[in-house]
């Protein structure tokens, strides 16, 4: 009687730590969903709810002033497309680099593979300060093209130790053995090595699309122009706007909901893409970053 | 032998490291060279015969890169009605280079740090300057000011020289072009519900002591709530930073957003320490007495303004700090919409124990740095004398306020409007096109200051009837000139911060009750232990030096 049934059957003790795990997590979660679904209810709120604080998880007095107001302007859509473009554009540029330099660096063999570890992580510890850089950047000419965006964040040196440890762990009688079937070290990076290596690909361009696509320094200090810059500065100074001080706005009630949720609806709109490419990404992420770290 | 090739690539990285230094050293020290005075080169589109009144003219087509802050509520646009007339009336074709609002002042400093910047700098406040004048990145415009007869005739007919003497650095000379305004304009006061004091029979209070009266007798009708919770506590260094800026004003001292270390004491002909003074001890005395009779919220000196306006709307509280447009904007349109029968007025700055006035320095407005490297250009004396009609002269501070008149605004008998159509910070609402958004016209890149005529043509009527009231108020003087050398600045910038954190923690701690007012010797012996007898001798002695250099 007093016979377990089966070993597969979770003990008691086991069901109620399972249970409780349960529990835990999902207030976990729920104090980490909350803030956000709150954002989402102010960005579709109106003005008077938000002011009087009635606004929790669902919109009251729907209201898409600010998002109209937002989405008709064309600086916007251009700001957009240029956020686009340069985050396209960064992130090849950055994989490109970064999987070159991280499987060099992968090769034990490699001679002076200590002083080219030694120059990248330099750089994580000593920068040569604001004015400088902007003073390389303008004269390279890279002012007000995608490249002074592209090229300076080209490599994040800790993506390139991630993929440096990722791409050590990958057997060396692999690549012997391609090597031996006629491959050039090219072709072994290509066939080989690269599609063993889709995990931390992903999770790498998940990395630097999500970086690139948020940054605006870079985009602020190079950009002359409005219709160049990307839509993160567009809406940080559409919120300095509205919540400054400085403007002396206009009585209306359109400025005055403006001014009540633009922050919301920025959100929504800076994290929307993020948001729909992440679950596809997800689960190369999670195994990614952990093949990385955990070796052999 | 491995060993041995790997130092040498060291020494390599290390030998090209200082060549690269040597480089920008180099760089660094190689344009200070020609005589900035001599201007018989730089005439390049430059009218001969200038005057004060004239319209500027360029003999040639010219063209001058501006700093441009992209104000996001009328972001520029290529096809503003501002540019082409401007080209158009001088010749001038401006290449504007947009800022975001937002982080403008970074990027300016960004700019004058790596030698980038254009020619033309302008929303500058005084006192932004100084940061950049040791580099030699900024033009010492004191030099050139005979190239522009309007800006010398303004400074001359509203008597601003002791303004412009405030703006001198140690070398006398003074790197800002400064907005000039003919009278001072108050920013913020106190408003209150009128239909509540209606309600107890009470007037508007025009002075601190009936403030007080106005609080004890809205707190006996409402026992469970404060009559007053105030805002600009957060985003400021400074706890309710308006309120102690008038209340500061009324005892005649700096305090709140206008505080500085040092005051000028007229009696005495030289420099103290204002959070030592008296009236410093009487401003916070008076905070005092309010906390602790429950007449001010105390979370007025840490609250958002968010959380002091809801009070108000919600009415668990009567008075809040306001300038003209929060008073219209979101108290009154808020409240009319939440409270029935709700009622807000703001009233004139109470007057407190100093007597009627206001503030010396405070008709120079935020203005224009020009670059230096722009002296080297030959159209050099052409860009002064437009950015003299442009910014100085009556006729161009109306174009740029309100553009050209019957296209954008009409004007009879001292009184402008927009024309139909047209709407301007809310005048019209359903009006199709925005004279900022649309034309580029009031925009605060190129219209501020002028004469109280020009000023005043904008006002709604709560503005005018406060300014106008304010505007009868007596200025007290402007502090003497008393320009520190850069180590001298240096030294007490390190001494300043430390006393002026001190001075709030303590003003905050002496309202709240969290200090006793019996130690106020004992706070003052704190600020002597930070420096303060030095910070101040700082001052004195270079107001003794500037003074007799023959300043």
């Amino acid at each position: 009687m007093t016979r377990r049934k089966s070993i597969n059957e979770p003990s008691r003790a086991y069901r109620v730590f399972q249970g409780i795990n349960g529990l835990v997590l999902s207030c976990v979660v729920l104090v980490t969903l909350y803030p956000f679904v709150n954002i989402i209810a102010r960005s579709f709120s109106g003005e008077r709810q938000i002011r009087a604080g009635e606004v929790t998880l669902l919109p009251k007095g729907f209201n898409l002033t600010t998002y109209q107001i937002v989405f008709s302007d064309d600086t916007f859509w251009r700001n957009y497309g240029n956020t686009v473009l340069y985050t396209v554009v960064s992130t090849v540029v950055a994989m490109v680099l970064t999987t070159c330099y991280a499987y060099v660096l992968s090769k034990k063999n490699l001679k002076g593979r200590g002083v080219l570890v030694g120059v990248a992580v330099l750089t994580m510890f000593f920068s040569g300060g604001l004015i400088p850089h902007y003073v390389l950047i303008t004269s390279l000419g890279l002012k007000n093209s995608v490249w002074a965006i592209a090229l300076p964040n080209a490599i994040s040196v800790f993506n390139l130790l991630v993929m440096k440890a990722f791409f050590e762990s990958l057997p060396d009688e692999l690549e012997e053995a391609a090597q031996i079937d006629g491959l050039s070290t090219y072709g072994i990076l290509l066939r080989v090595v690269l599609p063993l290596s889709k995990a931390v690909v992903a999770t790498m361009v998940l990395f630097y699309s999500v970086s690139f696509w948020n940054s605006w320094f870079g985009a602020f200090l190079y950009m002359d122009r409005i219709e160049l810059m990307p839509v993160t500065v567009y809406l940080r100074n559409l919120i300095a706007g509205a919540t400054g001080g400085t403007g002396a706005g206009a009585a209306t009630e359109q400025l005055s909901q403006v001014a009540a949720n633009i922050q919301a609806v920025t959100i929504v709109l800076t994290s929307l893409p993020i948001l729909c490419v992440y679950p596809f990404v997800q689960r190369y992420f999670v195994s990614g970053v952990m093949l990385g770290a955990v070796k052999g | 032998m491995k060993n041995a090739g790997q130092l040498s690539r060291r020494q390599i990285v290390a030998a090209a490291g200082f060549v690269g230094i040597a480089t920008l050293a180099g760089c660094g020290g190689g344009d200070g060279g020609g005589d900035g005075k001599d201007l018989s080169r730089k005439q390049n589109g430059a009218m001969n015969k200038y005057r004060a009144g004239e319209q500027f003219k360029g003999t040639k087509p010219l063209s001058f890169a501006v700093l441009h802050n992209n104000n996001p509520n009328y972001p520029a646009k290529s096809s503003w009605l501002l540019w082409k007339r401007l080209t158009e009336l001088t010749g001038v074709t401006l290449k504007p280079i947009a800022v975001p609002l937002s982080d403008y002042e970074k990027k300016r400093s960004l700019l004058i740090g790596a030698g980038d910047a254009p020619p033309l700098i302008p929303k500058t406040y005084p006192g932004a300057e100084t940061a950049f004048v040791s580099s030699g990145a900024i033009l010492a415009v004191s030099e050139y000011v005979h190239l522009m007869p309007n800006f010398r005739a303004k400074v001359k007919k509203w008597a601003l020289e002791p303004e412009i003497d405030s703006l001198r650095q140690s070398d006398g000379k003074y790197y800002l072009l400064p907005g000039l305004h003919e009278k001072a304009k108050a920013g913020y006061s106190l408003s209150l519900r009128t239909d509540v004091l209606d309600r107890l029979g009470l007037t508007l209070p025009t002075t601190w002591d009936e403030v007080y009266d106005v609080f004890k007798a809205i707190k006996e009708e409402y026992p469970g709530r404060y009559p007053f919770s105030d805002r600009w506590s957060t985003n400021t260094p400074y706890p309710a930073a308006a309120l102690f800026s008038y209340l500061g004003q009324a005892h005649g001292v700096r305090a709140g957003w206008t505080y500085l270390n040092q005051t000028w004491d007229a009696q005495q002909e030289k420099y103290v320490f204002t959070g030592a003074t008296d009236a410093y001890r009487q401003v916070v005395e008076y905070l005092r007495k309010l906390v602790e009779e429950k007449l001010i919220d105390p979370e007025s000196f840490t609250q958002t303004d968010d959380d002091a306006v809801k009070k108000l709307l919600a009415e668990k509280s009567f008075a809040i700090s306001a300038n003209p447009q929060e008073l219209v904007q979101n108290y009154r349109y808020n409240l009319e919409r939440q409270v029935r029968g709700a009622k807000i007025e703001m009233v004139t700055v109470p007057i407190g124990p100093a007597g009627p006035v206001v503030l010396g320095g405070a008709r120079l407005e935020n203005g224009m740095m020009i670059s230096s490297k722009a002296l080297d250009s030959d159209s050099f004396v052409a860009m002064m004398q437009f950015v003299d009609w442009l910014w100085y002269s009556d006729e161009g501070q109306r174009f740029a306020k309100w553009g050209v008149k019957d296209v954008t605004y009409t004007e009879s008998g001292g009184r402008y409007r927009p024309v139909d159509g047209i709407s301007l910070m809310g005048s019209a609402p359903d009006a199709p096109k925005d004279l900022q958004r649309d034309f580029g016209f009031s925009n605060g890149v190129f219209a501020y200051g002028g004469s109280w005529a020009l000023v005043s043509s904008s006002f709604g009527p709560d503005e005018r009837k406060f300014q106008d009231a304010m505007a009868q108020r007596k200025q007290l003087p402007v502090d003497p000139p008393h320009p520190l050398r850069s180590e001298e600045q240096e030294q007490a910038t390190l001494w300043d911060t430390p006393l002026k954190d001190h001075v709030t923690q303590n003003t905050l701690r002496f309202v709240l009750g969290k200090r006793p007012l019996s130690e106020w010797d004992a706070y003052v012996a704190e600020l002597k232990a930070k420096n303060m007898d030095q910070y101040i001798g700082l001052h004195n002695k270079a107001y003794e030096n500037f003074k007799k250099a023959g300043g």
